[in-house]
């Protein structure tokens, strides 16, 4: 068992622990704690494929941006603290036989699955070659991204704006 | 030796081995904490015309701090019947760990440097903000207004100044052409990136005072207004927890200011027989004692002063520096 080996279970097993306590606990702020252990997990598993870069962007933008701005959200809203529910049994019955179904089509799709011999030099500047393939190659759908954020930052404000304005009328 | 070990295949004796120096620094680390507290309230004393801690320790108060983490240490460890007990008690964890996580990626000279990551810069950036989570859910835990308003306050304002700093340092990046802090203390062979992108330095420099919450940015925890802000119910070591994270991002952002604009371990010209570190240790200093300095001579913002002031005149200053640093390269780099 290798070094790799190791840190790729510990990693994997860390992000499906954060998954299914994510779903099975009940007090909000907990399930976005979880979600966060899932965040760095996954995080520490790209580091493993020597994908540094989208690490590093993995834990800035989702455990750190993404978590804190849901966590706002549920701090700042009302919200009953607990939300356990019971389910009929049926539905129970039915997703259970549906997550077999879906365990059984991946375990055979990964299983046939062949991707070739992966590429030995990925990891030599790959930040550098990000860099370039996106100002590149992709310089169209990145530009067109970047007006996508735009609008909705600007769209962000203007809804805000009407609030205040609605307020100051009353 | 540091290189060698870097460059070599790894191993279990590696690990070994980089554990053993994780704990040196580690206590390097303690050790600066504990002179920069002693150090700030002398400073503070000095500027305020008062002899500051005097007593415990010698003439200086040389002791002052140690008795005081004594005293922290046998505290009775309070737990509000109300909080959210596990997260109260992963919070203080979830702030400090990446305070130290962080250093990994800072090179101290040629020799002395735990790793030599090509995406340093970003990974500092990256784990710095996971403390941003850690302060808020101290905040929340706690189950009262005043840590939830101060959690509230310190997530806005890290998020807010998080940006400034971070396109304050495209200039510099633009410079070096790498995200490696090494590589970008190699940049600075001839000449520091503070004279070349004097503005980024300016916005990197208040944006980072912002980010350690530090005063005149302190809004997070305002005694005025919020008691303590997110660590109010927090008593004994967990409390020392909160202060320890704040005290070693300072030691962490002086560092990441020495590497990125002051020229890390090289030396002033004429003046290379000195060793790289006794200059980095010089600089760092430096770094240490102006924030101490700004704390004596600041009041503290208003809030809504505070995002202004981040959104309205940082970020344009930031943008405008990325522009000029690409004058600049071209103009006199090529």
């Amino acid at each position: 068992m290798t070094g790799e080996m190791i840190a790729f279970f510990i990693l994997a097993l860390a992000a499906i622990a954060g998954g299914v306590l994510m779903i099975n606990l009940s007090n909000v702020v907990h399930m976005v704690v979880a979600l966060v252990f899932t965040f760095l997990a996954i995080a520490g598993i790209y580091i493993t494929l020597s994908a540094e870069f989208v690490a590093a962007v993995q834990v800035l933008i989702y455990s750190g941006a993404i978590t804190i701005i849901m966590l706002f959200g549920i701090m700042l809203t009302r919200h009953e603290r607990d939300t356990a529910s019971k389910m009929p049994r049926m539905t129970v019955l039915l997703s259970g036989a549906g997550v077999a179904l879906f365990f059984l089509i991946m375990f055979f799709g990964i299983n046939r699955l062949s991707l070739g011999s992966p590429a030995a030099d990925l990891h030599i500047e790959n930040t550098k070659k990000i860099g370039v393939e996106l100002y590149s190659k992709y310089i169209i759908p990145f530009e067109l991204t970047s007006v996508l954020l735009l609008v909705a930052l600007v769209g962000a404000i203007v809804l805000a704006k009407r609030d205040e304005e609605k307020e100051a009328e009353k | 030796m540091m290189n060698h070990l870097l460059s070599s295949p790894p191993g279990w004796i590696h690990a070994a081995i980089f554990f053993g120096l994780g704990a040196c620094l580690l206590v390097i680390v303690l050790g600066f904490v504990t002179y920069a507290i002693l150090a700030e309230r002398k400073v503070l004393g000095f500027m305020q015309l008062r002899p500051g801690p005097n007593r415990v320790g010698g003439r200086f108060g040389l002791l002052q701090t140690v008795a005081d983490v004594l005293k922290l240490l046998i505290k009775e460890d309070t737990i509000p019947k109300l909080a959210d007990k596990p997260l109260f008690i992963l919070a203080p964890v979830l702030a400090f760990a990446p305070a130290f996580m962080v250093l990994a990626a800072i090179p101290f000279s040629e020799h002395l440097k735990f790793s030599d990551l090509s995406i340093g810069l970003l990974y500092y950036i990256a784990i710095s903000g996971i403390t941003t989570v850690g302060i808020l859910m101290a905040g929340w835990a706690s189950n009262n207004k005043y840590s939830l308003l101060g959690g509230m306050r310190s997530a806005a304002q890290m998020i807010s100044y998080e940006i400034p700093l971070v396109i304050s340092v495209i200039g510099v990046i633009l410079f070096s052409g790498s995200l490696n802090l090494t590589d970008i203390v190699n940049g600075q062979e001839k000449v520091a990136y503070i004279f070349l992108s004097p503005l980024g330095f300016i916005v990197f420099f208040i944006s980072s005072i912002a980010e350690l919450n530090r005063t005149p940015f302190d809004l997070p925890e305002a005694e005025s207004e919020l008691v303590a802000g997110y660590h109010v119910e927090y008593s004994g070591f967990r409390w020392a927890f909160f202060m320890l994270t704040e005290y070693v991002y300072l030691f962490a952002m002086a560092a990441l200011t020495t590497v990125l604009f002051l020229g890390g371990w090289k030396p002033i010209p004429f003046l290379g027989f000195i060793p790289g570190i006794i200059w980095f240790a010089l600089k760092f200093s430096v770094i240490v004692f102006f924030m101490i300095w700004i704390r004596g001579t600041m009041p503290r913002l208003r809030a809504d002063q505070l995002m202004e002031f981040a959104w309205k005149v940082l970020l344009p200053v930031a943008l405008l520096n990325i522009f000029v640093s690409a004058v600049v390269k071209e103009l006199f780099l090529r």
